[in-house]
């Protein structure tokens, strides 16, 4: 999967904070196993799982430490993974196809690790 | 991984913390082991599922409790130092908590059945029992039920809290059901399990994996209610035979299109025989003790379909008479619709309608599409066409929706003397 033609992507999970209403197990099953699929499919893409980023953070700048790492308050960067691809297009179409995107407040970007 | 992991620890896990901290913070458990299952959707696709997810998903939801409760205990405290005499809240005693006790699944599985037998309270409507059930021990949201059930939201809202009351008014739940009402309670649990069973069997929702959904709970259900040992009853085997008969047949029950498909057009090798073997054996099993029920005759008149070799070699007769006997044990207008059904292939149309000439309507069968359907049927067939089309009709205008009115119309169009309107 390493191969010379692919790139390393960065991809940040962003959610808008609180919201909407917690799913039943029902539904969170059916999420799980969607999850499940997609980790399947795109194993070749996916390096990193990565995980969940804690609201514990700090921003430092050169005049002062400030709690928290937001930027802005409306969104909460809420985790983040590294996925392999050979273009950014492809890297997209991965995360078009996983089952963090279908949930209406989530946005994620994804940042080419530049190597060079 | 098991299909319905998340679903399925949820009902357990529900009952086992709330017959710790008592039924009152009913409310309080159920938020937790969401919240549990919640981290679990975070967390298991990094780090893989745990060996134990049930120990796990405990150990999440009852360090959010203990918490919960020692912040609240927290405020109580302060506030009567303050002087604030508000009545405050019973809260129980969170210190005492501790890891998954020894025998944990065991203790899971226990729990989860006390807890059904609790909810299958005698002073509750069997409807807001079944609410009830799908929500706090299997796992489906409000907004799913009402559409299984084809209820409002507001009215699947209103059964479950009605039900959450009463519980909380019985303290059933933390004490023990001595063995007389659990015995009492049995022939309770048997009709909740049996409508769930139903409302997927006979429903007309038009996907097939939500009704198969239903089914299989109920079928969960019965099983591990016949393992129990409340549940050492040849009824209960009884009801979990008829159940596995009726669901081995229920896939060839609709077409690629979501059409019902009558009994007679099915397609009989499609019938699941892994699971009508199982619903035998168990029948069997169940023939035992003085007591005959109703889902002893029900089940019997499965098989009898079941191991018919096709519609004309059923054994008619013996259905007509399984009947007949139901109608006696617990006489029901759609037993008679059966009878007369089962008659009409026996002997011919005539027979049937001589059945349901001497019949006494009640006011709720009156509006039902079934009666009109089954005497449209024999109408047409015995030669009285204009009864017929006079059934039909309101029959097709009583029909609940389009799926069931396209079956009925499909039906009636094998007459000639139908006339659609």
């Amino acid at each position: 999967m390493n191969d010379q033609t692919s790139n390393k992507y960065l991809c940040m999970l962003r959610s808008e904070s609180g919201g909407c209403e917690k799913p039943s197990p029902s539904e969170m099953e059916a999420m799980y196993a969607r999850f499940a699929d997609w980790q399947q499919k795109y194993a070749d893409n996916i390096l990193d799982m990565g995980g969940k980023l804690s609201q514990q953070g700090a921003v430092v700048r050169h005049d002062a430490v400030a709690d928290g790492p937001f930027v802005e308050i409306k969104e909460i960067l809420g985790g983040y993974m590294m996925l392999s691809a050979a273009s950014l297009e492809e890297a997209i179409a991965v995360i078009q196809a996983s089952p963090m995107v279908a949930n209406p407040g989530t946005s994620i970007e994804i940042r080419e690790i530049s190597t060079q | 991984m098991n299909q319905h992991l998340f679903r399925h620890e949820y009902g357990p896990l529900v009952a086992l913390l709330t017959r710790r901290l008592g039924v009152g913070h009913l409310a309080a458990v159920e938020d937790a082991v969401q919240d549990a299952l919640l981290k679990a959707l975070e967390h298991w696709p990094h780090s893989g599922e745990p060996e134990v997810p049930s120990a796990w998903l405990y150990r999440v939801a009852e360090r959010r409790l203990v918490s919960e409760f020692r912040a609240q205990r927290r405020r109580q405290q302060l506030l009567e130092t303050l002087g604030a005499g508000e009545a405050s809240e019973v809260l129980p005693d969170v210190e005492a908590f501790a890891d998954p006790p020894i025998g944990f699944g065991g203790e899971l599985t226990d729990a989860f059945l006390k807890m059904l037998f609790a909810s299958c309270h005698p002073d509750l409507p069997v409807h807001s029992q079944l609410v009830f059930t799908l929500k706090s021990l299997c796992g489906f949201s409000i907004a799913e039920i009402a559409a299984r059930l084809f209820m409002s939201e507001a009215n699947a809202y209103k059964r479950f809290s009605r039900a959450r009351q009463q519980l909380r008014l019985d303290a059933d739940l933390s004490g023990q059901l001595n063995d007389a009402e659990t015995e009492r309670r049995l022939e309770q649990v048997h009709k909740v399990i049996y409508l769930m069973f139903t409302e997927g069997y006979l429903s007309s929702h038009p996907d097939l994996a939500i009704r198969k959904d239903l089914c299989d709970e109920a079928i969960r259900l019965g099983h591990l209610l016949v393992e129990s040992r409340a549940g050492q009853h040849p009824e209960s085997r009884a009801l979990l035979a008829l159940m596995y008969l009726h669901r081995a047949r229920l896939t060839t029950r609709q077409d690629h299109d979501g059409a019902l498909v009558l009994l007679e057009h099915q397609q009989r090798n499609d019938w699941d025989w892994g699971l009508i073997v199982t619903g035998l054996a168990l029948l069997n099993q169940a023939a035992e003790g003085e007591q005959l029920s109703r889902f002893h005759i029900e089940a019997g008149i499965a098989a009898e379909h079941c191991m018919a070799s096709s519609f004309e070699q059923t054994r008619w007769e013996r259905i007509a008479s399984s009947y007949e006997l139901l109608e006696r044990l617990a006489p029901s207008p759609m037993y008679r619709l059966g009878r007369a059904l089962a008659l009409a292939e026996h002997q011919d149309a005539e027979a049937g309608l001589a059945v349901l000439s001497t019949m006494v309507l009640p006011g709720w069968f009156e509006c039902s599409y079934y009666w009109y359907a089954v005497k449209a049927d024999l109408c047409f067939r015995s030669g009285h066409m204009d009864d017929g089309n006079g059934s039909a009709g309101k029959a097709l205008s009583a029909a609940p929706n389009q799926h069931i009115r396209s079956a009925l119309k499909r039906r009636f169009r094998r007459y000639q003397d139908f006339t659609d309107t």
